[in-house]
């Protein structure tokens, strides 16, 4: 099998725009999921509403396709009732961290034993390009005309210090990392977090001087800090720069997981 | 094997065009049927994964099949060289 062989052939091409990373993360995440020989038939990926959330639909296991930001309760039941399936969860920023931003926290202190895979394209995207809590500072959405003057929530951070076990950040542009932090958080027990910061050209990039997909990605990769240069600069002493994420590994370690198969 | 692009599903965002190290993809110059403008291949014999990838039995490289937002690169199996029998007349 290949991760080709995951995708619903018949509902293809998808309807994410020209350019969106969305499908670059469905790609990672079948292959990462194609490379660990699981089943079809064992497999049940969970998502709420947004455009990061259609993609179990493209994909022929079994899904939950739930209600606004509650992707992550219905998650739980699924690996509280079904211990033997492997529960991934599609989600997007304004789903999982505005709406569902308590179910989101309750998640990892629970730890439950699922794969959360945030697709954040930093706005509301298939509304029309609203403000979500995860928009950069100064950037410009429709309900941010003069740009954004509020501190963007830093999801991994969140993840880390509610109790999930193993948490990660990388790009829609970073494929082969991206697949093997996803390789990792589904063979972890317990909750793992993947952020993806993903390429929204229509909504975001098209009010903020990005209108093409090259200068989306290319602003995204100036943009990525790796975690081993972060950890330099701050033994140096040196500042770290304002605009820049940190992309890597961000936390890995053994805490009691709930839904574990004994 | 042989590398194909699916004109039914690429959306022309030329994210392989980006990505290729050998600079195989090239911007498309022309709209298909459906006003998309594909991106056209530039000898993709050089392809590391259509050279070598019966050699290896495994996908080398495979970024720009990964990357590919709208599932629309993969390789082909080409149809073996079947030997044909001549006919010589004399």
């Amino acid at each position: 099998m290949s991760a080709e062989d995951w995708f619903r052939e018949d509902r293809l091409p998808h309807i994410f725009c020209a350019g969106c990373g969305n499908g670059t993360i469905i790609n990672c995440t079948l292959e990462a999921v194609d490379s660990l020989g699981w089943k079809i038939d064992d497999t049940v990926f969970v998502s709420g509403i947004g455009c990061s959330s259609r993609a179990p639909g493209y994909i022929k296991t079994d899904s939950l396709h739930t209600t606004h930001g509650r992707a992550l309760p219905f998650a739980t039941g699924v690996k509280m009732a079904k211990k033997d399936f492997n529960v991934v969860v599609f989600t997007g920023d304004g789903d999982l961290s505005a709406i569902g931003g308590n179910h989101f926290i309750h998640a990892c202190r629970r730890n439950i034993d699922i794969t959360v895979i945030c697709m954040n394209n930093q706005i509301y995207g298939m509304t029309g390009g609203q403000g979500s809590p995860c928009t950069p500072k100064g950037a410009i959405s429709t309900t941010t005309p003069y740009g954004m003057d509020e501190t963007p929530f830093d999801l991994c951070e969140l993840a880390s210090a509610a109790g999930a076990n193993y948490v990660a950040r990388w790009t829609s542009y970073h494929v082969r990392e991206l697949t093997q932090a996803i390789k990792n958080g589904l063979q972890r027990p317990g909750l793992s977090f993947i952020e993806v910061i993903v390429q929204c050209p229509t909504n975001y990039g098209r009010r903020n001087k990005l209108r093409d997909v090259q200068s989306m990605i290319t602003s995204m990769k100036d943009h990525a800090l790796l975690k081993e240069k972060r950890d330099r600069l701050l033994a140096e002493g040196k500042p770290i720069p304002d605009d820049m994420f940190v992309v890597g590994t961000l936390t890995d370690r053994n805490r009691p997981a709930l839904g574990v198969k004994e | 094997m042989k590398l194909v692009i699916d004109d039914t599903r690429c959306k022309g965002c030329n994210l392989c065009v980006m990505v290729c190290p050998y600079n195989i993809f090239q911007e498309g110059q022309q709209p298909n049927q459906r006003g998309v403008f594909v991106p056209g291949l530039d000898r993709p014999e050089r392809c590391t994964n259509c050279r070598l990838q019966q050699l290896y039995q495994r996908r080398l490289c495979g970024v720009c099949q990964t990357i590919c937002p709208d599932q629309a690169i993969r390789w082909v199996q080409e149809s073996p060289f079947e030997p044909q029998k001549v006919v010589i007349e004399y």
